[in-house]
């Protein structure tokens, strides 16, 4: 297929939307179809822009709710965007969030032909949606497929916009993660690693350190690897000294980085007291093989499948959580099998898999649309013989197309 | 003198809006009535899909009510379309776990998937129109003609699905 994607944002600023058409552009060439993306871009030559990028000029920063946005909107992009339609010729048109006045929303009133529309915002406040919803309908009526990336965005299409989407999460990149390595020079002893913003209390390093007095009881020689913006010195005052020489802090690291970061652990360590909707973090430790030790929330508890694929502990409970990693960081058989297990669960959410889910939108509007142009040909095809009837009955044609139509209409198809 | 400008002017814009509108509702109704034969195609399809499957299952009892249900749902008219695709559900969600091994079973699960897709969209172009049509001005010049108010279609597709 023909795919034609429009990203709203500047493609050279790293945001979820960017990364998502990213990473759906890419398996969807591996998949063996042809894919433009159309997206602003700041600077198109210094860029290291995919073959498939389509810039369509600078984005304006506008602020938005809440936040700056970089939009582009105005004649020239609508010359553009329109151009880009003309040329490309798409079997069909994936609009990412049809509703933010930039590329999209011209996308989405220049265009016709089989369209679809990935919604990612979940904020239920959105002044924009609630001013400018009914003048955006007429635009939005014409898009078949809906996809809502989680149920909170599911519930801003289905509260401001009316209709529903069909629900495909985002995809993760499982490939990206298999088969990494450890980090260079990790000493030989059993590791916790924990990856996540510091700082931040929901992600749970408060707990994790927490437990670690009882843990270094229960397994002398055991390290904290721990990764993630925030703080460093901070968490480092806030680890009794005697304890400091087991917790080795990396601070942020970088995306190559990450992966290792996993693999390094004997256990990956999720100790989140809550907030978490998807549990992403646990998915990717899965695919480097690393068995997960998790707080029993409900996002985690279905990455786990119920504790099939890793350890589900009480949440916000040291004194479990140590017992917990004691005694896994002393099975390597346990460790081995879920392992296993966790590198085959994780691959239903692969982007390969999602692809394929949002192929089956693809397919599913273009029939839509096929029925569509089928009925404007019955249409053509019943006045073109009712005017040759007209002539040779010498009657009046729109009384005979009426005539025509009703008996169609009986028929069963 | 302004006053019969400013009336025609409002009559000009009435005229653009209402017609306008009567476009749109023509559209969207050609938009349900495209999304319906989709669905319906899908359905008939994982009826099939279905049928075929009723051999290989185990238990003769499921396999004939499997093979029945497939059988109306085929059949069936649009009056009871939703009861008796429920039916099929529901002798799926018996039939599929008593299924042989050896069981092609990547059909049913393409057409299922597919008609939950359509289904979908289906149901989010029926909103889309009634919003429209349910408008004080569309209702009061019967914009949409002589045309019957599309309905929802609502059937338990989560068996297989996706």
């Amino acid at each position: 297929m023909r795919v034609g994607i429009v990203c709203p944002y500047t493609w050279d600023v790293p945001g979820g939307v960017q990364a998502h058409v990213r990473d759906l552009a890419d398996s969807l060439l591996e998949l063996g179809h042809e894919v433009s993306v159309l997206t602003p871009v700041d600077e198109p030559d210094e860029a290291d822009l995919p073959p498939y990028v389509v810039p369509a000029g600078r984005a304006v920063p506008v602020p938005y709710n809440g936040s700056v946005a970089r939009l582009a909107f105005g004649p020239l992009s609508l010359a553009r965007t329109r151009r880009w339609l003309r040329e490309g010729g798409f079997d069909v048109l994936h609009i990412h969030e049809p509703t933010v006045p930039s590329l999209s929303m011209l996308a989405c009133f220049a265009a016709s032909g089989p369209m679809v529309a990935t919604f990612h915002t979940a904020t239920t406040k959105s002044r924009a949606l609630q001013v400018f919803g009914s003048v955006l309908q007429p635009g939005l009526e014409k898009i078949t497929g809906r996809i809502a990336v989680s149920p909170a965005a599911r519930r801003v299409v289905v509260e401001h916009l009316g209709g529903d989407a069909v629900l495909i999460p985002n995809g993760v990149s499982v490939r990206r993660f298999e088969g990494a390595g450890p980090l260079p020079d990790q000493p030989a002893v059993p590791t916790v690693a924990f990856l996540g913003r510091i700082d931040e209390p929901r992600k749970g390093l408060a707990v994790l350190l927490e437990a670690l007095p009882e843990l270094v009881e229960l397994v002398p020689d055991v390290r904290l690897l721990v990764a993630g913006p925030g703080d460093v010195e901070e968490v480092r005052e806030s680890v009794p000294a005697s304890l400091r020489g087991h917790v080795e802090l990396l601070g942020m690291v970088s995306d190559a980085d990450k992966p290792r970061v996993y693999a390094s652990g004997d256990i990956y360590c999720a100790p989140n007291t809550h907030g978490e909707s998807f549990g992403i973090v646990l998915i990717e430790a899965m695919a480097t093989g690393t068995p997960v030790v998790a707080s029993d929330l409900e996002a985690f508890r279905r990455v786990l499948e119920e504790g099939r694929a890793g350890v589900l502990v009480p949440v916000a409970d040291p004194a479990a959580l140590a017992t917990a990693l004691a005694e896994l960081l002393g099975d390597p058989d346990r460790r081995a099998a879920l392992a296993k297990v966790g590198r085959e669960a994780v691959q239903q959410y692969d982007w390969s898999t999602v692809t394929a889910r949002i192929v089956e939108v693809y397919e599913t509007v273009v029939a839509v649309e096929a029925e569509l142009d089928h009925a404007v040909d019955v249409d053509h095809a019943v006045d073109a013989f009712a005017d040759d009837l007209a002539d040779v009955l010498d009657d009046d044609p729109s009384r005979l197309s009426a005539a025509l139509r009703r008996w169609l209409s009986r028929t069963p198809s | 003198m302004t006053t019969l400008v400013w009336v025609l002017v409002g009559l000009v814009l009435l005229g653009a809006y209402v017609t306008w509108t009567a476009g749109r509702l023509d559209r969207l109704h050609a938009r349900v009535d495209a999304a319906w034969a989709a669905l319906d195609a899908q359905l008939v399809r994982r009826a099939a899909a279905a049928r075929a499957l009723a051999p290989f299952v185990e238990d003769p009892a499921s396999a004939a009510r499997l093979d029945e249900a497939a059988h109306r749902a085929v059949e069936a008219g649009a009056e009871d379309r939703e009861t008796v695709e429920n039916d099929l559900s529901r002798a799926l969600r018996v039939a599929v776990p008593r299924l042989a091994p050896t069981a092609p079973v990547d059909e049913l699960r393409a057409a299922a998937s597919k008609v939950a897709l359509a289904r979908s969209f289906h149901n989010a172009a029926v909103k889309d129109t009634r919003t429209v049509r349910w408008r004080r001005l569309p209702r009061l010049l019967r914009l949409a003609g002589h045309r019957a108010m599309p309905t929802f279609f609502e059937i338990d597709d989560t068996a297989l699905a996706g």
